[in-house]
């Protein structure tokens, strides 16, 4: 089978985490061949592809051609991160259009900037994984079942849960620290509470997220100003 | 005429670079950076200062632990908090480790296949299959310390104001100084792989670092110390990152910087002075060569800091501020050179941020480079050789582009 990672604007972390694999790189390798890696590779090509990994925003002109290139090109894409997903921190922005007139003034840079968008916004995907930065583990089982041809499954409850099973203690309701935890998609395996501190809602928002229940419990450490701020960190909820 | 280089390859983020000809000879270089902005600047107004170094991380993935700490240190100053030394000891540790990944990435994965003639790593694995996995070892343990320290191997949120949420156990520390000893000999071989490549590329003129080896409250601007307001940056039509001179000249950022203005030791030390020569001369290739040695110096480092570490014991805890206002500069050698996160805060929030990131502070450096080679090659190769060969160089800078497109004064 045939593979390809396209990168649209980001921290690059999407890219690299399929890096970090480290020796199960080379799993991949028995079923896939990559013929598309710009962070890894300097070979180019043109091919169809059987799975296509996509990243990032669309931020740019250049992003949205990238990704149109990438959907005509891939049998099955995915998107990878929770840019791709949820359009994650730049797409969270208010206003990009006078955000950018602050930081260059009236420079008007070397391509057409677009307000931040999840890809999701602007073609149809066949799966998504979440996560800044996903959990690798996830994105692995995910091309493995793809390469036995089984539609791999997304993961439908909230960060508690898993917290709950490693018996982590509630940060929210035993230390009154700030968690998104309650509805915030789990696959992570709960790594901010295993810190000992708050969820941070990388993931996006978890199926039937109960949000103003939990905006009650905030309110009483938190100004409400601040709570909307950290729901919309990740994605516009 | 225009010669147009492709979206830059086994680089981190998306850029390009175009070579204007006239009448036969090469007239300009242009770095084009495309990756679209990403507003942290913008995203940190408004927001409580604890969790700002949590979004900064997200700048880039490569070297997040770098802007979390130039971030909680920016953070610290301005609130007047100060960190017990095993928490700096810790800080210290976390930074290397992020120099080992950094590094290692870099100099196997994505610097390694131009010298064997390689489009990638990959395919190199049948012939030169050790030394990419010696490489992805070195890598490793240089996450294994990010995850200790950061929270997890990208984004970890682990680093906060005042210390850390958890900390290290003992025995933690002496597995990774163990580890990271017995790694020194792979790093070595890496050293002399880099030390063959022929000079390429501007000659530094002023290298800046921070003081003390990884931060510091000033900065070394060549010959003289100051402050990061001392540069002067531009913005470009053709570029989404600005240009920063000093005095009118393009200053580099980066192991080659800090090998220039600062002292090292022990094993590393000894082969500094083996390939003094080629470090001395300047060129920006060797920047490769420089972070090889760095390497090493970093797997030494890790194995002192996390012996001593876990001899001495950590004290768990943080520090809270004592006021809620105030203004302060972080600065952090990222791996690929200095970063700043500069912030000011009123009642516990940010009301006004600014971060210049190493590839920032190269993009005048790097245009220098591309227009240097170009005239001494241009009419000599064939035209994808040049290309080719110009990619290299700009590859020797180690650009993470992501973090060079968002630097704002507010």
């Amino acid at each position: 089978m045939k593979l390809a990672i396209f990168e649209l604007t980001d921290c690059g972390g999407c890219a690299l985490n399929v890096l970090f694999l480290y020796d199960r790189l080379f799993d991949i390798l028995e079923f896939y061949e990559i013929v598309e890696f710009h962070m890894a590779s300097s070979s180019r090509s043109k091919e169809k592809v059987d799975v296509a990994l996509v990243t990032g925003t669309v931020s740019t002109q250049r992003d949205l051609e990238v990704l149109r290139e990438a959907r005509n090109r891939s049998e099955y894409l995915i998107a990878l991160g929770t840019c791709a997903t949820h359009g994650s921190v730049q797409g969270s922005v208010e206003n990009a259009k006078e955000a950018f007139r602050r930081i260059y003034g009236h420079v008007k840079g070397p391509t057409k900037v677009l307000e931040p968008r999840p890809i999701t916004e602007y073609v149809p995907v066949d799966f998504a994984i979440p996560g800044c930065p996903y959990n690798k583990e996830e994105m692995f089982q995910v091309l493995m079942n793809l390469a036995r041809g089984v539609e791999p499954v997304a993961k439908d409850y909230p960060v508690c849960l898993e917290c709950k099973l490693n018996e982590y203690e509630c940060v929210l309701l035993k230390k009154g620290i700030p968690c998104l935890g309650p509805v915030t998609a789990g696959g992570c395996n709960a790594q901010c509470p295993a810190l000992g501190l708050g969820c941070i809602g990388c993931r996006g928002p978890s199926m039937d997220a109960n949000v103003p229940g939990l905006v009650e419990v905030l309110k009483e450490i938190l100004p409400e100003e601040e709570i909307a701020r950290k729901l919309r960190t990740f994605t516009r909820w | 005429m225009i010669i147009e280089l492709d979206e830059f390859t086994r680089v981190e983020g998306i850029g390009k670079a175009e070579i204007v000809i006239e009448d036969g000879t090469v007239k300009e270089a242009r770095v084009k950076i495309l990756e679209g902005p990403r507003f942290f600047e913008v995203l940190t107004l408004g927001r409580s200062y604890w969790d700002v170094p949590d979004l900064e991380a997200r700048i880039c993935a490569i070297c997040y632990i770098s802007h979390s700490i130039a971030s909680v240190r920016a953070i610290e100053n301005a609130l007047g908090i100060e960190v017990p030394s095993t928490v700096e000891k810790l800080r210290e540790l976390a930074l290397w480790g992020e120099i080992i990944e950094s590094h290692a990435l870099h100099l196997y994965l994505l610097a390694l296949p131009d010298v064997f003639g390689y489009p990638d790593a990959i395919s190199m694995v049948s012939r030169h299959g050790e030394l990419i996995k010696e490489g992805l070892t070195i890598k490793a343990l240089g996450n294994t310390i990010r995850e200790l320290l950061g929270g997890r191997e990208i984004h970890g949120i682990n680093i906060k104001p005042g210390g850390f949420g958890r900390y290290p156990r003992e025995e933690e520390l002496e597995g990774i100084a163990r580890h990271a000893r017995s790694l020194v000999r792979f790093a070595r071989r890496i050293v002399g792989v880099f030390a063959s490549q022929d000079p390429r590329g501007a000659k530094v003129d002023i290298p800046m670092a921070t003081e003390d080896y990884l931060w510091g409250s000033e900065l070394i601007i060549g010959e003289d110390k100051g402050q990061y307001t001392e540069l002067d940056e531009v913005p470009v039509s053709y570029s989404f990152a600005k240009h920063t001179y000093y005095k009118g000249k393009p200053i580099f950022v980066g192991a080659l910087a800090r090998l220039l203005l600062k002292d090292i030791h022990g094993e590393a030390e000894r082969l500094l002075k083996t390939y003094k020569e080629k470090i001395e001369s300047k060129y920006v290739i060797y920047n490769n060569l420089a972070q090889a040695i760095e390497l090493v110096y970093a797997l030494e480092r890790v194995a002192e800091l996390g012996e001593e570490l876990a001899s001495e014991g950590v004290e768990e805890g943080l520090v809270e501020p004592e006021e809620k206002s105030g203004e302060g500069i972080g600065y952090v050698e990222a791996p690929r050179g200095v970063l700043v996160h500069h912030y000011r805060i009123e009642d516990g929030r940010v009301v006004w941020s600014n971060t210049i990131t190493p590839t920032a502070f190269n993009q005048g450096i790097m245009e220098l480079s591309l227009l240097e080679d170009a005239r001494k090659m241009y009419g000599l190769l064939p035209e994808d050789s040049l290309k080719r060969k110009l990619e290299e160089v700009v590859r020797a800078f180690d650009p993470c582009i992501s973090c060079s497109v968002h630097f704002v004064k507010l």
